[in-house]
């Protein structure tokens, strides 16, 4: 890696550094900027201003109108307590389907890890309709209790649980796939000299294992975050219509309220609240390709 | 320590992955095996355990529908130029970001991680803002737009990490042999990083035809894509098969990414893509 890495690019630097490549990313640099940097600064302006006789002045009528509406707060206690709640699952669900995925070889582990990756294959919309075939009132979880002569259960669809249960089998994939990722960092060497000095699984998990995938297990976690916060599909389908998780929230207040300057400020609460996991997840990404 | 180099070279019986098995299939297979009878139910009344009768009156019905079609055009449509668009802008960026020196070349390339780095829903809701003044909301090159913003990220990551892998020194030597950088791309690059290309621009092009939440935002009700109608059909539920014949029909083309993309998916690389 060396030698040969550290001259190829200087040699290609030397033959090529000409403004051709930045011609060449100019393109989905601009839309970038167009559809992702520009919408950003313009909602910044847009709920932090009011436009008055005198012109543009700085309000925060929009966000003082959010934080004393007990809707609004509702709304947001809840996509707090969906996201925890999501999280947690996810990593009890997770760590251990990773563990096994990264010791284990054979037919058994690769239909393990086939099943763990199928839900990326599962678009959202046809997810929410099996979850209520399957969760819903008179659905197949019900006519299997009745066949054995047991109550019904009390149905998770419309329900907070409903939308934890859809975005938990929905973030399954990419959380084992990042965890397993995480854990073939980790050497045989370092487990083998574990297990031949005694350790138990538990001490070998807690000591030897864990220690080293703390940064993938949070880069897992900071992404399943952002994308349950503001997740829209599932919660609009599964979840109860009052309170509502955020996403709903911001597309009913955009489209069914028409009020654009609202629902731009429940996003830019939204994009507050995740900035940590973003910059997070922004920086291990960066550090992980430096150390490549 | 006398009993672990007895048990440890060969286990007798893998309990974990058994128990791990059955659970994710119950979990994973049972709720999509229950749209799959569904579909086929012709009557399935409460608490009968099968349908009472099955057969295909439920296809028929649901491919009679004329807003199944215009929204199966219109998916086909959006997904087509939605794929063309980002492949056509960000194939040959993440060439450049790859192979190429120019100023700024780090920072713009992580920039694109930008699009991971915020609430997703959140930021549609922002874009839309900026839609909304300009008149495109409803539009179908609104809708483009919003879910060109989805691409972004996976159509540069990816190839920029299959231009990468592609071997510099077959490259070299055949310039040494005197093939022109044209033909070098022809014959060496392309053909190394194509397959992973390939499974980009599929992936690309499933992923939006399965896009909800910018199609909902921006086109809905005006635009009916295939996801916004299965939506409209699960919340109305008047006759359940067809939203059951639909995620039938939408599976087919999920089976064949799951086939073509095996490999990028099981990679190192996919993975790498998020930051771990």
């Amino acid at each position: 890696m060396t030698v040969a890495g550290a001259t190829v690019p200087a040699r290609l630097s030397v033959q090529r550094k000409r403004p051709t490549g930045l011609l060449l990313v100019l393109f989905p640099v601009g839309l970038l900027g167009w559809l992702i940097v520009y919408p950003i600064l313009n909602a910044l302006v847009t709920t932090l201003t009011l436009r008055t006789d005198e012109g543009l002045v700085l309000s925060l009528d929009s966000y003082v109108a959010f934080f004393s509406d007990p809707y609004s707060l509702n709304n947001l206690a809840l996509t707090f307590w969906t996201t925890a709640v999501c999280a947690v699952l996810l990593l009890v669900i997770c760590l251990p389907i990773a563990l096994y995925l990264r010791f284990s070889r054979g037919p058994l582990s690769a239909y393990v890890q086939a099943l763990a990756i199928f839900p990326l294959f599962v678009p959202s919309v046809i997810l929410a309709y099996a979850l209520i075939r399957t969760l819903g009132p008179n659905g197949m979880v019900d006519i299997l209790l009745n066949a054995a002569g047991l109550p019904k259960l009390p149905s998770p669809y419309l329900t907070p649980w409903g939308p934890v249960i859809g975005l938990v089998w929905d973030n399954i994939p990419l959380t084992v796939l990042m965890l397993t990722a995480g854990l073939g960092q980790v050497s045989d060497n370092a487990v083998e000299a574990a297990r031949d000095a005694g350790a138990r699984p538990r001490h070998l998990l807690l000591h030897i294992i864990l220690p080293q995938i703390v940064n993938a297990l949070l880069v897992a976690l900071a992404f399943a975050v952002l994308g349950i916060f503001s997740s829209f599909t599932l919660p609009y389908v599964l979840g109860p219509a009052s309170p509502e998780l955020m996403g709903p929230y911001m597309q009913r207040t955009f489209a069914d309220l028409m009020q654009p300057r609202m629902a731009i400020t429940q996003a830019v609460i939204t994009f507050a609240i995740c900035a940590v996991f973003g910059a997070f997840y922004v920086r291990s990404v960066i550090r992980s390709r430096e150390v490549r | 320590m006398q009993p672990q180099p007895v048990s440890r070279p060969r286990p007798h019986t893998d309990w974990t992955g058994i128990g791990l098995a059955v659970l994710l299939s119950l979990v994973i297979l049972v709720p999509l095996i229950v749209v799959a009878i569904w579909a086929f139910a012709e009557v399935w009344r409460y608490p009968a355990l099968l349908p009472q009768s099955v057969g295909l009156r439920y296809w028929e019905a649901t491919l009679a529908r004329q807003d199944v079609w215009n929204a199966l055009f219109l998916s086909l449509r959006l997904s087509a130029t939605v794929t063309f668009l980002s492949a056509l802008i960000c194939l040959p960026a993440a060439y450049a970001f790859a192979r190429m020196d120019f100023p700024g070349r780090q920072v713009l390339l992580l920039s694109f991680l930008a699009t991971q780095a915020f609430p997703k829903f959140g930021l549609l809701i922002a874009v839309a803002g900026i839609f909304l003044s300009l008149g495109l909301i409803a539009t179908f090159w609104g809708v483009v737009l919003i879910q060109l913003v989805n691409t972004l990220m996976l159509m540069i990551w990816v190839p920029v990490a299959a231009f990468q892998a592609v071997d510099r020194r077959m490259e070299e030597a055949a310039r040494d042999a005197g093939a022109g950088p044209l033909r070098v791309f022809w014959s060496i690059t392309l053909p190394q990083a194509g397959p992973t290309l390939f499974a980009a621009i599929l992936l690309t092009f499933i992923n939006t035809f399965y896009e909800t939440e910018g199609a909902w935002l921006i086109g809905a009700p005006m635009l009916q894509t295939m996801p916004v109608l299965m939506i409209i059909f699960i919340n109305n539920q008047m006759v359940i098969q067809y939203g059951a014949v639909l995620s039938v029909l939408l599976w087919v083309p999920s089976f064949l990414v799951l086939l073509f993309s095996r490999r990028l998916i099981g990679s190192q690389s996919f993975a790498r893509g998020f930051g771990v």
